[in-house]
């Protein structure tokens, strides 16, 4: 109504002048690309002011106007258009969207920038490549885009690992995710339909800004928004499959049999044979063929003053493993208002999520018991509590059936979750605005398992067991800017930035077990035999922020930004840190001097600034008492009371220096681009949870807070891009290369050397190690030089004292030749960090085909394969790989088959114990992420109803070369700490899948 | 218009306000831990205190799983099937190293213990200014008595284990270097006097708790171990009220039902009803954390479970013939179980991949009572028993200096009666310890105290010759990685000879 109204008002004015001047009438259409109108769109006669807006059809009149004039066409997320009126009186003008515009704004911290005017580090991914391939998570969409960023992708709804420019810090090392301007903790609850465009910021100039959360970098998130014009339905939808299809080779159950009896003097050819000798393939029965089907719908409009989106999405995926999946059911709605000065806005989304995760037994993968359990084994027996067959000890062999771990019971894990912001800015005075920000990011989290009785020999469980944990968190911005943005003289163009922001964040959990001796069917918790256990945990935070950015006629850039934060992690002394930033740029390609060259783009940029760290546990600075012990006096429970946490007041900030200088070319109007990135990392007072001594033995896990360590990262990145156009035929190619190398650079006194990683398999040594002058974590151990083929190399090496090793087992370089293999002869044997990441993209379009292959890779990484001590270490009876068959076999004391590969059987233990080179693989690879073919429909038959419609169809992973032995070089961390990364002990590998979709837009 | 700036006004000023900035948000406060500044201020807590230095006994690395495996496959007692994990197996032949997880959260396991003693110890100034009305001051010294018997415990574990240790007498978390293993011993010594002197009798204590005569058996037995045998023997003459379970009830000593009987001294405490739920939870190898009231020493070695180890036949054939307490210590094929005996075992019920084995053991297993271990028993370790005490009187009068080889001879025939057994020992220094050597080997069959038999009196390089045993360096454990890379003060190059 208002808007007629102001229509009203507008026509009765404009027929009011045309009284006074002789001149004629236009009339017209404005429509967009598609050929729908666009309402709201501005018609003006140049250097005039005479003007009308187009109704609710895209019509408008326009008087007053002569044969002279010329008309200019605008409207808002379109290039303009200006057309000369001469004799004409109905003019109707195409506008089309202007894309290059959008790409050109680059979302920052607290606000966007031109491109031009960028002076840090920021690698963009579109919506275009999002769209681009069928993905299930967001975080997805930056592997081998975005350079320098390292994602590793594990079982289906779970959140991958990403970390830019390698590692700076020794604890949580995800970057900050930022949502439209939201906090998030990670982006599982986002439809990738649903997202605009991702930035990476990656230097301190950039980030700064979110001074103390920002330490590992920030991935930005635009979400899709309303754009002015006609409502736009689109419908994307894809089906698929998706499976695993490497396997290891294992022994049959003819060759079981055999090498039980040779190697291990296991007879067990009867209990083979009480199963009639039938051949069990563990692997192909914990694999399927998963389907996946997604269905997303979303509507947008808007108007000159409104705009909003709706969408909803549901996906499901059935995983690789049986009984693994993820659902997810998201909607989402963005709107924003415009009243006069003041602008509205909010955005909302919410998510469900089903997670059923892999199953696990006696803390090992479903994939260590398939390797492990006697192929002779049938799945199933009718005469076993719960149906299942199981190994018993005349099999000798306790792997557990892992079918029956995966099918019995379930485990669903429940997620709701909410994240929006609702906003107000007003336009106080000439360019100053105010803007205040309200957002939260809140879930629910319900994780229910349940395991009925079963007996199958050796694993029993006389009663069923539930437990549940009910989760919730919160997390509250709020955000006060004042934005201050003018230009003098033609030139100066200032922009001044103040935030004052405070985040409020809450967690909390109750979690419950219990066990039930009477039956199976119940799969609620019972008061029998109960586990309780809650905790509530709350942080806060304060941050002072400004940032001002200066330029000359965007020829000459500068930038300052200063953060001031107080974390409710650290001591009242310690709790205020200071950040900032400074950055400078010079686009060269603005020069006069340049001004008929061929470059497009030419820009220097130079950065340096701070960031703070205090990603850690809460109240880790005061000291706890342990209230969790018992012990039974008789039949009354004692419970008991210690020291906890050993306090640590001192607990501060971790800081971070970054510095980095950056290259921007574009030639010849953009159609080859290249970027190029060098960075400089120092970190000090690196937070991290050292081992105590374990002879203080202070409880709580022996490990004490504290800032120890200091440590550098150097590395560079190029992207380089190229696109082009030859008829019909379109196509573009973008490849980038990431690379960066840590080293400690000091520990602090008494915490040198430190073994700090997790010991993949029971018995198996720890080994990742922090040292001064070495890589972060990186693998220490014994290097290894072969087999001892006789007593007297043994002898030779070691004395005639020890009997242990023997003819047949691994020779363990004795590097300071003092006759003894001891922990003094460990040294670096690998490196879990990758030196480059890379990935490759091309896309091409001829006519209505559309085609894209995406490559990702990294070069020079490490894998501690833990799977080998299944397949390869022989120390007791389970099935193992083929490659036993090539085992050193002793006999009279020297190895009768010299050529062996492997040690002996039942060899010294240190074969199999040790940290060694035994199992460190080289984990490159390049991966043929994705291979899409797409077609668009033509025909008149199709634009009556459609505006566009797409068919395609991909292919994942279809192609990965790498030597590693394993299932998959995408190694998933064990427990997602920084300290275990690179070590393979059975993960969910990726699967390779198969999509075909469909892109409708009405 | 001028109405919409207003509203506009309003809405942006309530934004402010709710907002404003508080720096007294950041002043938060654990609702989850209690506070050590506060804590020592009623029995209940003092109570708690030293209840948590018992804890540690449950863990992975010692009663709960690992300290039977390594003690009875060192001894020989026991030795592995081929199902036994291979972190066990380098324990029957010597082969372990300072990675060794077992050693490694043994280690852990007794030096937390001690640190939770000394927690106690250090706060005894706070416990002894209670008002007599709260606490007497008998109950306060019993509850530093068991702080020190506790440290006592786990610092004897450790001696015995590893020699030279580092001394912490309070808390602190820097870590020490290794003192002698005499000034151990001393202060092993000390504790325990203190412990006799303040606890209270069985008689009068709260089962399970240690009592004055648990300190005097220990006391007595440090003694042993250190060869000073008339002040060993003074202490264990201090240990009264007991005797041997009778005639035909030797099993008593190894059931749920019996526990805290009459020969029992100290026993290491599980029941499962109490809760389980935290057994495999990463906190149970070393720090005692949460419900895990069981062990799974009876799934572990059960023929009818997981049939991990088996008897060695040097044990098998130490026992002499009409021994009765084979049949106790042992099942064999025909071996009656289930109350009343109703179930019988047959060979097959002896199968391994490795062929059928002679037996398994009895001690311990849950087989009396019920068809399967469940993962979990209750069966308290019985670690000081009146016959350990006897036996050692034994070796007392046979080693000190003017001893009576017919007062050894007595406390022995004394075992031997029970077992149903006649005595007939020459009374010569050496024949009397020989006796002494076999008694204590069949009386104590899987019972984890061989091996530190062995090691004591210097025989065990002919004991285990060919197992691998080194001697010179198979005696001591080696000092684990996890010490030695965060210990600045301990290096792997002060570890132990030959690791």
């Amino acid at each position: 109504m208002l808007k007629l109204k102001f229509a009203l008002i507008a026509l009765l004015m404009i027929s009011a002048q045309s009284v006074l001047a002789q001149s004629k009438t236009i009339q017209g259409v404005v429509t967009d690309a598609t050929g729908s109108p666009l309402p709201g769109a501005s018609v003006m006669v140049e250097g005039t002011s005479n003007s009308t807006s187009t109704d609710i059809d895209g019509a408008y009149t326009l008087t007053g106007v002569n044969a002279t004039d010329k008309l200019v066409f605008s409207f808002i997320g379109t290039t303009s258009q200006t057309i000369a009126v001469g004799n004409q009186t109905t003019i109707n003008a195409v506008l089309a969207e202007s894309a290059k515009d959008l790409e050109n704004v680059v979302i920052v911290a607290y606000g966007s920038q031109k491109r031009t005017k960028v002076t840090g580090a920021i690698s963009t991914v579109g919506a275009k490549d999002i769209a681009a391939v069928p993905i299930t998570n967001a975080e997805s969409a930056l592997q081998g885009r975005a350079a320098g960023v390292n994602v590793v992708n594990g079982a289906p709804g779970s959140n991958p690992t990403v970390t830019i420019r390698g590692l700076a810090t020794m604890g949580n090392s995800a970057p900050l995710y930022v949502v439209d301007g939201v906090l998030v903790g990670n982006l599982s609850g986002l439809s990738p339909n649903d997202i605009e465009s991702m930035s990476v910021l990656k230097d301190a100039s950039t980030t700064a800004l979110y001074g103390s959360k920002a330490f590992n970098g920030v991935i930005m998130v635009t979400t899709k928004k309303g754009r002015s014009g006609k409502g736009q339905l689109t419908f994307n939808t894809y089906v698929g499959t998706q499976k695993v299809t490497n396997r290891y080779d294992v022994l049959n159950t003819q060759q079981y049999v055999q090498y039980a009896a040779q190697a291990h003097g296991s007879d067990v050819s009867g209990r083979a044979a009480e199963f009639g000798n039938i051949n069990t393939d563990w692997q192909d029965q914990i694999f399927q063929t998963g389907m996946m089907k997604d269905y997303n719908l979303s509507y947008s409009n808007g108007t000159e003053t409104s705009t909003s989106r709706y969408s909803a999405e549901y996906l499901k995926q059935e995983g690789a493993l049986i009984r693994t999946g993820f659902e997810r059911y998201s909607f989402r709605s963005a709107n924003t208002q415009d009243i006069g000065k003041l602008k509205l806005g909010s955005s909302m989304g919410l998510s469900f999520n089903k997670t059923n995760p892999e199953r696990a037994a006696g803390g090992r993968t479903l994939l260590e018991h398939a390797i492990k359990s006697a192929p002779y084994l049938p799945i199933y027996n009718e005469g076993n509590v719960s149906g299942y067959e199981g190994p018993r000890s005349a099999d000798s062999n306790d792997a557990e059936n892992p079918v029956r771990v995966a099918n019995l019971g379930y485990q669903n894990i429940n997620v709701l979750s909410v994240i929006g912001n609702i906003f107000a800015e007003f336009d106080i005075y000439k360019g100053l605005k105010i803007r205040s920000q309200v957002s939260l990011d809140y879930f629910t989290t319900k994780d229910h398992t349940f395991v009925p009785s079963y007996n199958t020999g050796t694993h029993v469980q006389g009663f069923s067991t539930t437990a549940e944990t009910n989760a919730q968190g919160q997390t509250i911005v709020y955000d006060n800017s004042l934005n201050y943005k003018t230009t003098f003289a033609d030139k100066h163009n200032v922009e001044v930035v103040g935030v004052i922001t405070k985040i409020d964040n809450k967690f909390q959990n109750v979690v419950a077990g219990s066990r039930y001796e009477i039956s199976d069917e119940i799969d609620q918790l019972r008061n029998n035999q109960v586990n309780l256990g809650s905790s509530n945990s709350v942080e806060s935070n304060i941050g002072y922020v400004a940032r001002i950015n200066y330029d000359y006629s965007e020829k000459y850039l500068f930038a300052v930004s200063g953060r001031r934060d107080a974390s409710s992690r650290f001591g009242a002394n310690f709790r205020w840190g200071n950040f900032y930033s400074v950055a400078a740029g010079w686009n060269i390609a603005k020069e006069s001097f340049m001004e008929n060259s061929a470059f497009s783009t030419l820009k220097l940029r130079a950065s340096t600034g701070t960031t703070g760290n205090d990603r850690i546990d809460n109240y880790q600075y005061s000291g706890t008492l342990a209230a969790n012990y018992n012990y039974p006096f008789g039949a009354v429970n004692g419970q008991g009371v210690s020291l906890g946490r050993a306090s640590n007041p001192n607990l501060k900030w971790e800081e971070k220096q970054d510095t980095n200088f950056g290259l921007d070319v574009g030639l010849f109007d953009e159609q080859f681009t290249a970027a190029f990135e060098v960075f400089n990392t120092k970190a000090t007072d690196i937070l991290f949870a050292v081992p105590l001594p374990a002879s203080v033995g202070s409880a709580g896990g022996g490990t004490q807070l504290q800032n120890i360590a200091d440590a550098k990262t150097n590395g560079f990145e190029i992207t380089l891009g190229y696109n082009d156009t030859k008829g019909d035929f379109t196509w573009s190619a973008t490849a980038n290369i990431g690379r960066s190398k840590n080293e400690v650079t000091d520990l602090a006194p008494g915490v040198k050397n430190q073994l700090v990683g997790p010991s993949p398999r029971a018995g198996l040594e720890n080994f990742t190690r922090l040292e001064v002058g070495q890589p972060m974590f990186y693998f220490f151990g014994y290097e290894t030089d072969g087999i001892y083929q006789n007593q007297a190399e043994v002898e030779a090496d070691l004395g005639t004292a020890q009997t242990t090793v023997q003819a047949g087992d691994i020779r363990f370089v004795d590097r300071n030749g003092d006759g003894i293999i001891s922990t003094l002869d460990k040294t670096n044997i690998g490196n879990p960090y990758p030196d480059f990441t890379y990935g490759l993209n091309l896309n091409a379009g001829y006519k209505n085909f559309d085609f894209n292959a995406f490559i990702s890779g990294v070069q020079g990484v490490d894998v501690y394969n833990a799977n080998k001590f299944d397949l390869e270490g022989m120390n007791r009876l389970f099935n193992v790989g083929t490659n036993v068959l090539d085992r050193a076999i002793v006999a009279n004391g020297v190895v009768t088959n010299p050529s062996a590969t492997l040690p002996r059987a039942l060899g010294a233990t240190g074969n199999w114990s040790y940290a060694s080179q035994r199992y460190i693989e080289d984990g490159s690879y390049a991966r043929l992420k994705n291979v899409t073919l797409g077609y668009t429909l033509s025909g008149d038959m199709f634009k009556k109803y459609f505006s566009s419609v797409r068919l395609y169809v991909s292919g994942q992973n279809l192609v990965t070369i790498t030597k590693y032995s394993g299932l998959d070089p995408e190694i998933a961390r064990t427990d997602g700490s920084a300290a275990s990364a690179g070590i393979d002990i059975g993960r969910y590998p990726q699967p390779k899948s198969v999509i075909f979709g469909l892109n409708v837009t009405f | 218009m001028m109405r919409k700036i207003k509203y506009t006004i309003v809405v942006l000023s309530g934004i402010f306000l709710i907002n404003s900035c508080d720096t007294k948000d950041l002043e938060l406060t654990n609702p989850n831990e209690l506070s050590p500044e506060t804590f020592f201020s009623t029995p209940a807590q003092v109570e708690s205190s030293v209840n948590a230095t018992y804890a540690n006994l449950q863990t992975i690395g010692l009663y709960s799983r690992n300290y039977f495996f390594a003690m009875d496959l060192m001894g020989h007692d026991a030795l592995g099937n081929p199902q036994l994990e291979g972190n066990k197996q380098p324990f029957q032949n010597f082969s372990f190293n300072s990675g060794s997880d077992i050693i490694q959260f043994y280690w852990e396991s007794c030096f937390t213990g001690i640190s939770r003693a000394n927690f106690v110890l250090d706060n005894a100034e706070k416990i002894n200014s209670l008002p007599e009305s709260i606490l007497s001051t008998a109950r306060k010294n019993k509850y530093l008595g068991e702080a020190h018997f506790m440290r006592a415990y786990y610092y004897f574990l450790l001696v015995k284990r590893f020699g030279d240790l580092p001394i912490y007498s309070t808390g602190t978390i820097e870590g020490a270097a290794r003192s002698p293993k005499a000034e151990v011993y001393a202060l092993i010594e000390a504790d325990f006097t203190f412990a006799a002197q303040n606890l209270l009798s069985k008689n009068d204590e709260q089962t399970g708790r240690a009592t004055k005569e648990a300190a005097y058996a220990h006391l007595g037995k440090v003694l042993l171990y250190q060869e000073k045998y008339d002040q060993a023997l003074a202490a264990l003459n201090q240990v009264t009220g007991f005797s041997l379970e009778p005639a035909g009830s030797f099993y008593n000593n190894f059931m749920e039902e019996t526990e805290h009987g009459v020969e029992s001294i100290f026993e290491i405490e599980f029941n499962e009803d109490l809760g389980t739920g935290n057994m495999w939870d990463a906190s149970s190898n070393s720090q005692g954390t949460g419900f895990a009231e069981s062990t799974l020493r009876g799934q572990e070695y059960g023929n009818l479970s997981w049939y991990n180890v088996y008897p060695s036949d040097d044990l098998l054939d130490e026992f002499e013939a009409g021994d009765n307490r084979f049949d106790d210590t042992f099942y064999t094929p025909g071996s009656t179980y289930l109350p009343g005996g109703t179930a019988t075992m047959t060979a097959d019920n002896f199968a391994t991949a490795a062929g059928n084995r002679r037996a398994g053991f009895k001690k311990y297993q849950n087989y009396y009572r019920r068809l399967d271990e469940g993962m979990q028993s209750s069966i308290n370790f019985r670690v000081m028993r009146y016959a350990d005490v006897l036996l050692m009187k034994a070796e007392c009068e046979n080693k000190r200096a003017g001893g009576s080889q017919a007062a050894a001879i007595a406390y022995i025939t004394e075992v031997r009666t029970r077992a149903g057994l006649t005595t007939n020992i020459n009374p010569t220094p050496a024949d009397v310890f020989a006796a002494i050597v076999h008694e204590r080997k069949v009386e104590f069959a899987g019972e984890q105290i061989r091996f530190d038999d062995i090691i004591r009196w210097g025989i065990a390089g002919t004991e285990l010759a060919g197992t691998g045993f080194q001697v010179g360096k198979s005696e001591l454990w080696p000092i684990p990685d996890r010490e030695t890379s965060s210990n600045p003060n301990i290096t792997p190059a002060n570890n132990n000879p030959g690791y």
